[in-house]
């Protein structure tokens, strides 16, 4: 396991992976019912319309990446990533420039573009809770961190990303306008009294299998996950109060193979007919402004672009400056 | 050359008259080259940057051994190990006796699940405890189903939860070693010491003990060393308190991409397990290692 663990890391530092063939197109990304969702809305469409393959790769490891670029061993062309992660890489000379002659940046949500990123999807983190299980439902973020008045178990995201900290910011009472620049102190201090009924999740799906079984009957999750359980018939509640969004990029690593196909496949994932399709797979926003009116009616109610009124924009810019400070302090946080 | 030493002897690679026989360290270069390539160098390289980067100088160490959070990661890592190493001895050694003197027929079906276990994937091995570990999970609804408790037991997500799933993994490298040792110990002279007056206990602790101390000793230390290095079962069966180094290394590498700190962590890591080699070799040797 040791040992794995470290080639893992170090071993593509000197060797090169087995290249797919230099037609293919390579997409990283995390896995799962998003990624089928990706490949289905976005890489088979792709494939049918210019002819090039798309192979799909994953999950998307950020120490992979810049070990690929290190070594001049690219083989991801295009890649979902969290998107303060996006921002960072760009400053970092990890990722090479988007070309806006090819995709087209008019209609995408100008929240998630930048010089090197485009939004892929966008989610909010909502306060979920299984109705089965408790009598009341926290609707508030201070609710959610109120072990008093909602006793029992909550579940949160368990890496140091956009999301955990605004919300812990929100329930002490600052207004949504004033978060950035976080206050860390005020935020751990308030972590700190609920860190005992703390259950991490650490992927979508164990974030389900928490709240279904009530193992943690409420707690913060992606929107789409909501959607996902209300719709195999749980009987689940989200409260949108003061949702708060964040979103995946679409990038491309430095000295990818295939960087014109790739540029190519980004402005066919975030066409207004790409996103209404990813969208309507997933649960999660569409990030071309064009796609909400080419969605199923009933859908489009339950995205996030539906409940703007008190919604929080986590600001990952903000994030990427200083995503390193945060992550060490958090992750030390957490094993104390 | 084939065909004369097949005339002249009769057998192939007969010793007389090949010209030169490979020795064994001639079979081992392809093994060796192997490593070298694709583990050593890597590390090497990984354990360059924990000097390297950000900046040349011993500054990830000092920041590592100078953090209570890392050094309690550290310990965390200690304890658990020991821990896993303690109760896999307490578990095991009595499975290996009971392997040792059953008919071989009953004997063969308990090592097939033994072995049946080992060959099921990690993770899945991992999330089966989850299921039966959790609050809600098999084992507290069917305490609570039978009056036994009136709250749910915390057995995950703590310590507990990772001392479990790890000793389970952990039981086959302690009982296989052990088995080896105990089979080889001749029941005359556990006669020979109930002739003499001991009563079981004593048997036991007297003369069976000391005699398998071998094979515990052999054991343990290799429980104790791949503990440490232990990744998937703590991360999903412990909680964030209950972090062990090489998830800290992944962090670093893998989340903040930080590999300096990763690197520098990576070597603390291989230093002790390598001390803790060498202690095994000085004291068993590598004859003893299989429990012969």
């Amino acid at each position: 396991m040791r040992k794995i663990l470290i080639l893992a890391a170090a071993a593509a530092t000197i060797t090169t992976a087995v290249p797919a063939s230099a037609a293919d197109l390579v997409f990283s990304s995390w896995g799962g019912t998003t990624q089928d969702a990706q490949k289905a809305a976005w890489a088979d469409k792709f494939a049918e319309k210019s002819g090039t393959n798309v192979l799909q790769d994953g999950p998307t490891d950020y120490g992979k990446l810049k070990a690929m670029v290190e070594a001049n061993a690219v083989t991801w062309d295009v890649v979902d990533v969290e998107g303060d992660y996006a921002a960072q890489a760009g400053k970092n000379g990890l990722l090479e420039k988007l070309d806006f002659s090819v995709i087209d940046k008019s209609k995408l949500d100008p929240r998630f573009v930048t010089d090197y990123s485009v939004g892929s999807f966008y989610y909010s983190f909502v306060i979920g809770c299984n109705k089965d299980i408790v009598d009341a439902c926290p609707k508030t973020w201070s609710d959610l961190f109120d072990t008093e008045k909602f006793p029992g178990k909550r579940t949160f995201y368990k890496w140091s990303a956009p999301g955990v900290i605004e919300a812990a910011l929100l329930a002490d009472g600052v207004p949504a306008d004033k978060l950035y620049p976080l206050d860390l102190d005020r935020a751990f201090k308030k972590l700190d009294t609920i860190k005992g009924d703390i259950i991490w999740w650490s992927g979508g799906a164990q974030s389900q299998q928490l709240l279904a079984s009530a193992e943690a009957p409420f707690g913060s999750l992606w929107n789409g996950r909501m959607t996902a359980l209300a719709q195999s018939g749980i009987n689940v509640e989200t409260s949108w109060e003061q949702n708060i969004t964040a979103a995946d990029s679409l990038v491309v690593p430095k000295g990818a193979k295939n960087k014109d196909a790739a540029m190519q496949f980004i402005a066919l994932a975030t066409s207004a007919e790409a996103q209404a399709e990813l969208a309507n797979l997933t649960g999660y926003a569409p990030i071309n402004l064009d796609s909400p009116k080419m969605m199923d009616e009933e859908l489009a109610k339950t995205l996030p672009d539906a409940q703007t009124a008190s919604q929080v924009n986590a600001d990952m810019n903000y994030w990427a400056e200083n995503r390193d400070a945060i992550g060490e302090r958090w992750y030390a946080w957490q094993a104390k | 050359m084939a065909t004369q030493t097949e005339t002249e002897s009769g057998r192939p690679y007969a010793p007389s008259v090949r010209a030169r026989r490979p020795t064994d360290f001639d079979l081992t270069l392809p093994a060796l080259g192997l490593l070298i390539l694709f583990f050593v160098l890597p590390v090497a390289i990984l354990l360059t940057r924990s000097v390297t980067e950000p900046v040349p100088g011993l500054g990830n160490y000092a920041e590592l051994l100078g953090s209570s959070t890392y050094l309690r990661i550290f310990a965390n890592t200690f304890i658990v190990s020991g821990l896993v190493t303690l109760v896999s001895l307490l578990v095991g050694f009595p499975v290996a006796w009971a392997l040792a003197i059953m008919p071989s027929r009953v004997a063969s079906v308990v090592f097939a699940i033994l072995l049946l276990s080992m060959w099921t994937n990690l993770l899945a091995r991992t999330y089966a405890w989850m299921v039966l570990l959790q609050r809600t999970g098999v084992i507290n609804k069917v305490l609570i189903g039978m009056g036994l408790i009136d709250k749910p037991l915390p057995l995950v997500n703590n310590l507990t939860g990772v001392t479990i799933g790890m000793t389970y993994i952990m039981l086959p490298f302690i009982i296989l070693p052990l088995y080896g040792v105990i089979r080889k110990i001749d029941p005359a002279i556990l006669q020979a010491a109930a002739l003499c007056g001991a009563n079981r206990w004593q048997s036991l602790v007297r003369v069976l003990l000391p005699l398998a101390m071998p094979g515990m000793a052999a054991g343990a230390l290799m429980v104790f060393v791949m503990s440490l290095g232990y990744f998937v079962t703590p991360a999903l069966l412990g909680g964030t308190a209950n972090m062990m180094l090489a998830e800290l290394i992944a962090q670093f590498v893998q989340s903040l991409v930080n590999w300096g700190m990763g690197g520098a962590a990576a070597l603390v890591l291989l230093v002790v397990t390598l001390a803790l080699y060498a202690v095994q070799l000085r004291f068993f040797g590598t004859d003893r290692m299989g429990g012969r």
